[in-house]
């Protein structure tokens, strides 16, 4: 009995494997225009309670709409539960990711499916959308998903702060950035900090490199994919000014100041509390800021720059949407993405109730569309046209995570030369670019 | 004296202890009857004590069918683990057999395999036979015996005296015998822990439920309900707090209950000492 | 029936679930690693066959090199810690009469907890500055440490959180020093051996197989030590009410708490590398295996 023992594994794993590797069909003709599209369409989302009962009433109005196409919603999954279940042959016809980090892998793979022959079908124009936009949906010329609602980042500051210190408004330079952060910082007879005018630590809240990186307006990948990371002098730039800052507050006092902070989603967010003068977030923190600290008075502005032509641009991304390769009824989940992603009224009905960014143009000048003073702000980052995203990768967010941890080391005098740090860096992500996708 | 000094000794520490180990427990509880944006906050003691949060999670989940799921999926995986892996500890701890102990070490090189790389092969596994979304690719493997489990019980069977069982085989029991009518008594305390273990696992268990059953919320199990009370940019920890208490209570209770297996499986056999 | 023929058929009544299962969730999925490793392969696409550029890669990554160092040092400190702190406190429990089940129960609620809220709730009460244990320490004139802030800090962080959720080696120690017989204690008593000689002579011999077991299962999980790692580096970095992706924090702070598989899961996930994580798993698999054979030697000598 023991002898044939090791006959069955090795028998089943082939054709278990077999079985589990074959790809799916490519390329399904697609239906001729105006066919009559019915049936059920899967629909996987990540949103969970108040955010999922948005996502409801859109869906609502949607087959309100399309009587015939029936939509059966799951929320709350995320994107390797997605991943595993495409790879396994069991994926939802219409899937929504909360990160463009999984677009290169997506698409290349052919997860998610392309998504041309259907826009040139039904004549869906790609002007409709933001140029920005359209760079984090495809992945080397290949559209294999839609936006749904964007995040743009800008730069938060504290006004009663300001008036204190006599800073007439917000910075514009990186010299004026940090001159604002010193005038703005208190200290107490120890040294220790009270409150910090900007607190320049990489991974404090949000200040991740890809958050930061339009300040010096950073280059990530070159055209074939390759980390640029290393070759472009634009992050020497932003490192050293960083570096210059963080040294002039004292790395380990900045540590213990942070590990004295609250969580960033909680009332005790230290830009709400005061004891961060100027900080970067998303356009979501304004409904967090009003309802949380009712007191604070804040303004917002595009964040400082290196050059004065990139002024008012920042950073965005967003969520995407796709139909997986197992799609029982692409049709019909086509019609949905096209609806959530192409539909004015149900873009702006959303971006009004999730709080975040509408995705084309049309909605973005849309009066229905909610804007208060600081919302627009981030509508106008959003449009401008030097305003950058991280680019999809097939290695996924392998080159900003690659270059955010050489940037903690950097930090904290770990790393004394930077132009050699860079190109590890360069190295590390071209050989992930290599074992992965 | 010196008893009495032994007895306070004793005591001042374990009650320590006790603090120690309930603080968290007491910040969670705290936690769970703050307001959402107080949480996590270097405030500890509630501003306005927000018993709401208790009836929120009953309001915002299904709970009464998710407690259902984990009770099905912690009885029978213990159930099942328990007929599949005691008599494969006992032949591995008290026959002899060729084999036996390469056998043993291939038992606990199954542990070794980070879960990260075995669920995929698995979920392939199951996807392909129709049965991920439901909660079968969690039970049905305790059939076939659970390595964790089965090692315990070996080595809680080694310490038992092999007296016992040959005067057994003498009176003319069977193996299987053996094991109902002596070694099960005997073995009481190590059979109690792994049970215990194994509901706790599944009790808890988070990953197991996500892959196979999150897509199908009927299928949901207590720990995977906890996940749901977060937005796109926020979780709302005095929610998952409130829900973790509500998770833990059922298993205090038990295990409260339970330990007395540990003590008296030896004292009321007596065949011991 | 010969009697042989009667004994393997015993057996295999005995073993034959069990075999299934060793089939089907042990030598299938790691018949699958073993062939993973030696592809290219990110879950979506057909596995691409690459020899042995993984392992090579393995030898030429930095990142591994500091996972592997600290789940290395993990092992080292975690797994004696776990097995002394179980000891001591189940020994305590045995010698009390009234209250142990409370007391008992107390001890273990820790491992009760949901290992991300309990860790959570760990991680502030040590949150250096406004933290209780912290502002316990200043008032005896202690300045405590930044605890899981501190790249110097966050490893022993972790192994007094680990500590706090001892209870589950705790019960197994208490289920073995029950059982250990008392007329042999007694006997000890009278030939007049002190406290330390009894444990050593009568004890130890006893709950032998048990300390094994510990051993064996604590360096398998602490090669496996992953969410409480992870938990820890979010909620310290101050960003466990972010909902998506948490991986950039991973590691904090300065990589400390970057652990082996956590690096295993990143790239075979987030990064698509499914085939360097497989090679990944089978090296951690031949370390475990060269690791618990050691510790098993002497319990298989037993039988």
């Amino acid at each position: 009995m023991r002898r044939i023992v090791p006959l069955i594994p090795l028998l089943t794993a082939v054709a278990l494997l077999a079985a589990a590797c074959t790809p799916g069909p490519k390329d399904k003709p697609i239906a001729d225009p105006g066919a009559d599209v019915s049936g059920t369409v899967e629909f996987w989302h990540f949103f969970t309670d108040r955010e999922a009962t948005a996502i409801d009433g859109v869906v609502a109005d949607f087959q309100a709409s399309h009587p015939k196409i029936k939509v059966v919603v799951k929320s709350g999954q995320d994107d390797s539960k997605m991943t595993q279940a495409i790879g396994g042959g069991q994926g939802p016809d219409v899937g929504l990711s909360y990160s463009t980090d999984i677009v290169g892998q997506f698409c290349a793979s052919g997860a998610w499916l392309d998504l041309g022959q259907y826009l040139t079908r039904d004549k869906v124009s790609l002007d409709g959308f933001p140029q920005t936009v359209k760079e984090y949906t495809q992945y080397k010329n290949k559209r294999c998903a839609m936006p749904v609602l964007a995040d743009a980042y800008g730069l938060y500051y504290n006004k009663k702060l300001f008036a204190e210190a006599g800073i007439a408004g917000p910075p514009k330079t990186l010299d004026e950035f940090a001159d604002a952060a010193k005038k703005l910082t208190k200290r107490s007879a120890d040294g220790t900090i009270q409150v910090a005018g900007f607190l320049p630590l990489w991974g404090f809240y949000e200040n991740a490199p890809s958050h930061l990186g339009p300040m010096v307006g950073g280059q990530w990948l070159k055209g074939d994919g390759t980390s640029a990371i290393g070759g472009d002098p634009a992050w020497q730039t932003l490192l050293k000014w960083q570096k210059d800052l963080v040294d002039w507050y004292g790395y380990d006092k900045l540590e213990a100041f942070r590990a004295s902070l609250g969580d960033e989603y909680s009332d005790a967010n230290a830009f709400q509390k005061g004891q961060v003068a100027m900080n970067f977030d998303g356009e979501y923190r304004i409904a967090f800021a009003k309802d949380q600290a009712p007191d604070l008075q804040f303004g917002v502005a595009p964040m400082p720059t290196s050059s004065p032509d990139r002024y008012g641009s920042g950073y965005v991304t967003g969520n995407v949407i796709g139909i997986s390769r197992t799609a029982k009824n692409p049709e019909a989940a086509w019609e949905l993405i096209k609806y959530l992603t192409t539909d004015t009224k149900a873009i702006v009905k959303l971006a009004n109730t999730l709080k975040n960014i509408p995705t084309t143009k049309d909605a973005l000048a849309s009066p229905d569309l909610h804007l208060d003073p600081e919302f627009k702000v981030f509508v106008d980052i959003f449009n401008h046209p030097k305003t950058s995203t991280t680019p999809p990768s097939s290695a996924g967010p392998a080159y900003q995570e690659t270059f955010q941890t050489f940037c903690d080391t950097w930090q904290s005098g770990g790393a004394a030369d930077l132009g050699k740090g860079l190109s590890d860096v360069d190295k590390q992500v071209n050989s992930l670019l290599q074992l992965g996708g | 004296m010196n008893r009495w000094l032994l007895w306070t000794a004793r005591y001042s520490l374990a009650i320590a202890l006790c603090v120690m180990f309930v603080a968290p427990v007491a910040f969670l509880l705290l936690t769970s009857l703050m307001t959402d944006s107080q949480a996590l906050t270097a405030s500890y003691w509630p501003h306005q004590w927000r018993f709401a949060n208790y009836a929120d999670v009953f309001s915002k989940t299904p709970l009464p069918r998710y407690l259902l799921n984990t009770v099905i999926y912690a009885v029978a995986a213990t159930g099942f683990m328990l007929l599949s892996s005691v008599p494969a500890a006992y032949a591995l701890a008290k026959l002899r057999w060729r084999g036996q102990n390469a056998y043993l070490v291939v038992i606990v090189c199954m542990m070794m395999i980070p879960p990260q790389v075995t669920t995929v092969p698995l979920y392939l596994m199951w996807a392909n036979v129709g049965l991920t979304g439901t909660l079968v690719p969690l039970v049905l493997p305790m059939l076939l015996g659970d390595a964790f489990s089965i090692f315990l019980l070996r080595q809680f069977l080694l310490t038992i005296p092999g007296e016992y069982l040959d005067a057994a085989r003498v009176d003319g029991c069977g193996e299987w015998r053996t094991l109902l009518r002596v070694v099960l008594p005997m073995a009481r305390p190590g059979i109690a822990a792994a049970a215990l273990f194994q509901f706790f696992y599944a009790w808890n268990d988070y990953y197991g439920p996500l892959l196979y059953t999150s897509e199908n919320e009927h299928n949901w199990t207590l720990s995977l309900g906890l996940a749901s009370f977060k937005t796109l940019h926020h979780v709302q920890w005095n929610l998952v707090s409130a829900a973790t208490i509500l998770t833990m209570v059922p298993v205090v209770v038990l295990f409260f209950f339970a330990q007395r297996a540990f003590v008296q499986g030896v004292t009321l056999t007596g065949v011991k000492g | 029936m010969p009697h042989k023929l009667r004994h393997a058929l015993t057996v295999a009544s005995f073993m034959a679930p069990a075999t299934v299962g060793i089939v089907v969730f042990f030598l299938y999925p790691l018949g699958s690693a073993v062939y993973f490793s030696f592809t290219k392969f990110d879950l979506l696409s057909t596995p691409e066959w690459v020899g042995l550029r993984n392992y090579r890669h393995l030898f030429d990554d930095p990142f591994l090199t500091r996972a592997a160092t600290n789940t290395l040092w993990l092992c080292v400190i975690m797994v004696p810690a776990r097995m002394l702190g179980g000891l001591a406190t189940a020994m305590l429990l045995t010698g009390l009469r009234r209250g142990s089940g409370i007391v008992r129960t107390i001890f273990y609620l820790p491992a009760l907890a949901p290992p991300v809220a309990a860790t959570l709730a760990f991680v502030y009460l040590l949150k250096p500055g406004v933290g209780p244990v912290n502002t316990a320490l200043a008032q005896v004139g202690i300045d405590g440490p930044l605890w899981f802030n501190s790249p110097d800090w966050s490893k022993p962080s972790l192994v007094l959180l680990c500590l706090w959720a001892v209870g589950d080696v705790m019960v197994l120690y208490l289920a073995a020093l029950l059982d250990v017989p008392q007329a042999q204690l007694e006997a000890a008593r009278i030939d007049g051996a002190n406290a330390w000689q009894r444990f050593r002579a009568v004890t130890l011999p006893n709950i032998a197989p048990v300390v094994t077991f510990t051993a064996v299962i604590g360096v398998i999980t602490t090669l496996q030590y992953f969410a409480q790692a992870a938990v820890a580096a979010s909620a310290a970095s101050g960003q466990a009410t972010t909902g998506a992706g948490i991986s950039s924090t991973f590691g904090y702070p300065e990589g400390s708490t970057f652990t082996y598989p956590l690096w295993l899961y990143v790239v075979g996930f987030r990064y698509g590398a499914l085939g360097y994580a497989n090679a990944m798993a089978v090296v951690l698999f031949l370390v475990a295996f060269a690791v618990s054979l050691l510790l098993l030697r002497r319990s298989l000598k037993v039988t």
